[in-house]
């Protein structure tokens, strides 16, 4: 059974905590969320990359220090492109990633549209990272560095740019977002959500607090 | 929009969601929209209370005293989950379990009338044995009528205790065990969830199987005192999980859109449909009664009181969600009036409040007068909402046309209904009936996630 931001100790392990965490990743479509989401997950990478089917729904773990965090990432399954984005996505969500192309000035457009609304509809303490996405591209760039961090900075935001092409940063942004994320022993809730409800599964039905895994 | 789709489902409400993401599943290429800007349609969660104010044209404020309005959820239909329901069974198969977190409901009450007060359903055997709602006497037959009906196979004669299934009224099987009249409506409206007296003429087979539903829901969770479940933020978050599958598989999104009007053929058939000037082609249209207003006709009306509370409702333990269940009988009506009570623990309300939703079909010119009973039992109210809602079906053979439409949701207290709705509908747009085996798609798709 899994709760939600819900601090789990892990069966006979010794080590320290786990905090899990939702994620969500926001951007214009074809920016390369599910490219990031895939090369973080699974170490991979595809040219032809299909738009959002399927795959919208991974896990992901770091380690930091005695922490282990565990990303729950949810991958917007295209529903923003018609601004039919349901207010599900980021409820609970305790990090997100705007991502643009930064051989593409629209879409850092629509990314600062996407911070603006994280910060109305979200919680108030959720981290937001910004990635300006195919920086192996940097010959064809749109987007100056410099632009896009100054106005990171001035929104609190985690910046860095990234390539799922190359690797470049895309492990090293999740993991920024992994520290800045609070560790309290209530695993991130921030005492937000007093008691969180029970997720259905085959498994957890009349066996609640099972240990066999 | 310009493009073709093989199935174009109007409207954002549970139903419309749960097929929209089973199609999507099935490899149909889907669009969805919907005329409003939010998702679900009546079975959507309103937020923030704000918006409920403005909906029942009380001004467009919430006041101060009822706390941050981003705190409230509210739920437009009365619903609980039934534990081990096809709801869950759909939410398990397809995963969008994933998405929601449930609590249980804490207990389950009914209403007698003789004492005018409420009882708790008993949960268990100790709690049937127990209870104040019967004799000492009429216990030891409930009880055993109790132990028949779990004990009960309809393919093992052994377990008949000489009662032909295919015979055998609910009735007849009420006298032989000798139950009471009270005992009968505790039987039938609480634990089987009838809303009316048609039941005791038919099949006693069907009762039992919803009495067994009852129970094995209530052993879904340990220590669960009722066989209810309830998502965390509201219902609204139902058909958000559903919407979200369909797009995952490729479904494609549209809220807000004006019109949304279905286009036919000389011949009636459905060729697409119409929103803002231009036409989304389609072989098939899936909608709620709204949509299609002309190929449906109105079956009654349901009332419904959604009541702010800022205490517990009286007698319930101080509960923080509970089902009252008064019927019929106990009231001298046709049909049961319900009384589901959530509150901030689910979400749904800021800190210290509670929402109260008392509903029952009309039968009279004063359906508001009709709610009393229950209104009575929930004690000072800090703000009603009345809604009268007509319900709608489609008229017979309206699926000719390729536009199959769903039912209203009707006045249970539970969304079993509203799946036979969905599975239906599936049957008749797949031309076979939904398999609960597991679906290869979303197989592939699970063990994937388990990486
Ligand atoms: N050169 C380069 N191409 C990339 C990079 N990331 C993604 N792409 C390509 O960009 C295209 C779109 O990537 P996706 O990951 O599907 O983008 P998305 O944001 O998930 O798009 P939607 O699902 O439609 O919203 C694909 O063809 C990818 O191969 C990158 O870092 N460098
Ligand atoms: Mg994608």
């Amino acid at each position: 059974m899994s709760q939600r931001g819900g601090a789990q100790r892990p069966n006979g392990a010794a080590q320290g905590k786990i905090c899990q965490f939702k994620l969500v990743l926001l951007g214009e479509s074809a920016v390369g969320k599910s490219s990031l989401v895939l090369r973080f997950v699974k170490g991979q990478f595809h040219e032809y990359q299909e738009s959002t089917i399927g795959a919208a729904f991974l896990t992901q773990t770091v380690c930091l220090d005695d922490t282990t965090v565990k990303f729950e990432i949810w991958d917007t399954a295209g529903q923003e492109r018609y601004h039919s984005l349901a207010p599900m996505y980021y409820r609970g969500a305790q990090a997100a990633i705007v991502v643009y192309d930064i051989t593409n000035q629209d879409t850092f457009g629509r990314a600062k549209t996407w911070v603006k609304e994280l910060q109305r509809q979200a919680s108030p303490n959720i981290v937001i990272a910004l990635a300006g996405n195919k920086a192996d591209l940097s010959n064809k760039r749109m987007v100056e560095y410099e632009e896009a961090q100054g106005y990171a900075e001035e929104n609190s935001l985690l910046f860095m740019e990234t390539s799922a092409k190359t690797a470049m940063n895309v492990n090293d942004i999740f993991l920024a977002i992994a520290k800045k994320l609070p560790k309290s022993d209530s695993g991130g809730q921030s005492g937000q959500r007093p008691q969180p409800g029970v997720r259905l599964n085959e498994q957890n039905q009349a066996s609640e607090g099972g240990c066999c895994k | 929009m310009d493009e073709e789709y093989d199935i174009i489902v109007l409207g954002t409400g549970l139903t419309e969601c749960v097929l929209s993401g089973l199609m999507s599943v099935g490899g149909r290429k889907v669009l969805h929209m919907d005329r409003n800007k939010y998702y679900g349609g009546e079975s959507a969660s309103l937020t923030p209370l704000d918006e409920v104010y403005k909906l029942y044209k009380m001004g467009d404020k919430a006041p101060e005293h009822l706390g941050r309005g981003r705190d409230w959820n509210v739920d437009l239909i009365p619903k609980f989950i039934m534990a081990r329901g096809k709801l869950v069974k759909l939410l398990i198969h397809t995963g969008v379990t994933r998405y929601l977190e449930f609590k249980s409901i804490e207990g389950s009450y009914v209403y007698k009338g003789q004492k005018d007060a409420i009882y708790k359903v008993p949960s268990d055997e100790k709690e049937a044995l127990s209870t104040s709602l019967m004799g000492i006497f009429e216990k030891r037959r409930f009880r055993n009528l109790v132990v028949f009906i779990h004990g009960f196979d309809k393919n093992d004669p052994r377990t008949w205790k000489e009662l032909d299934p295919q015979k055998t009224t609910t009735k007849e099987m009420f006298e032989k065990f000798g139950v009471d009249a009270n005992t009968q409506d505790i039987a039938g409206h609480a634990l089987a969830l009838y809303r009316n007296e048609d039941y005791k003429n038919a099949s006693m087979v069907e009762f039992i199987e919803r009495v067994k539903l009852y129970f094995e829901s209530l052993t879904f969770f340990r220590d669960s005192k009722s066989p209810y479940l309830y998502p965390l933020y509201g219902l609204g978050e139902l058909p958000q999980g559903f919407a979200r599958l369909s797009a995952i598989y490729g479904g494609t999104y549209m809220l807000d859109k004006e019109g949304c009007n279905i286009v036919y053929d000389d011949d009636g058939k459905v060729i697409g449909v119409e929103s803002g000037g231009e036409v989304a082609k389609c072989k098939q249209v899936i909608c709620d009664p709204s949509y299609a207003a002309d190929k449906t006709k109105k079956t009654g009306q349901v009332i419904r009181a959604l009541c702010i509370l800022n205490h517990p409702v009286a007698n319930t333990k101080d509960a923080l969600s509970t089902q009252i269940i008064i019927p019929q009988n106990q009231v001298n009506r046709r049909h049961d009036i319900y009384v589901s009570v959530v509150s901030y623990t689910h979400q749904i309300a800021s800190k210290g409040f509670y929402l109260a939703i008392c509903s029952t079909t009309v039968e009279t010119d004063n359906p508001e007068k009709e709610l009393e009973p229950a209104i009575r039992l929930l004690g000072s109210i800090e703000q009603k909402f009345i809604t009268i809602k007509d319900m709608y079906e489609p008229v017979e053979n309206s699926e000719k046309s390729g536009v199959f439409i769903s039912k209203s949701y009707d006045a249970t207290s539970h969304f079993e209904t509203t799946c036979d709705d969905v599975l239906d509908i599936y049957a008749k747009v797949m031309g076979e009936p939904f398999d609960f085996k597991k679906d290869e798609r979303l197989e592939q798709q699970q063990q994937q996630d388990e990486m």
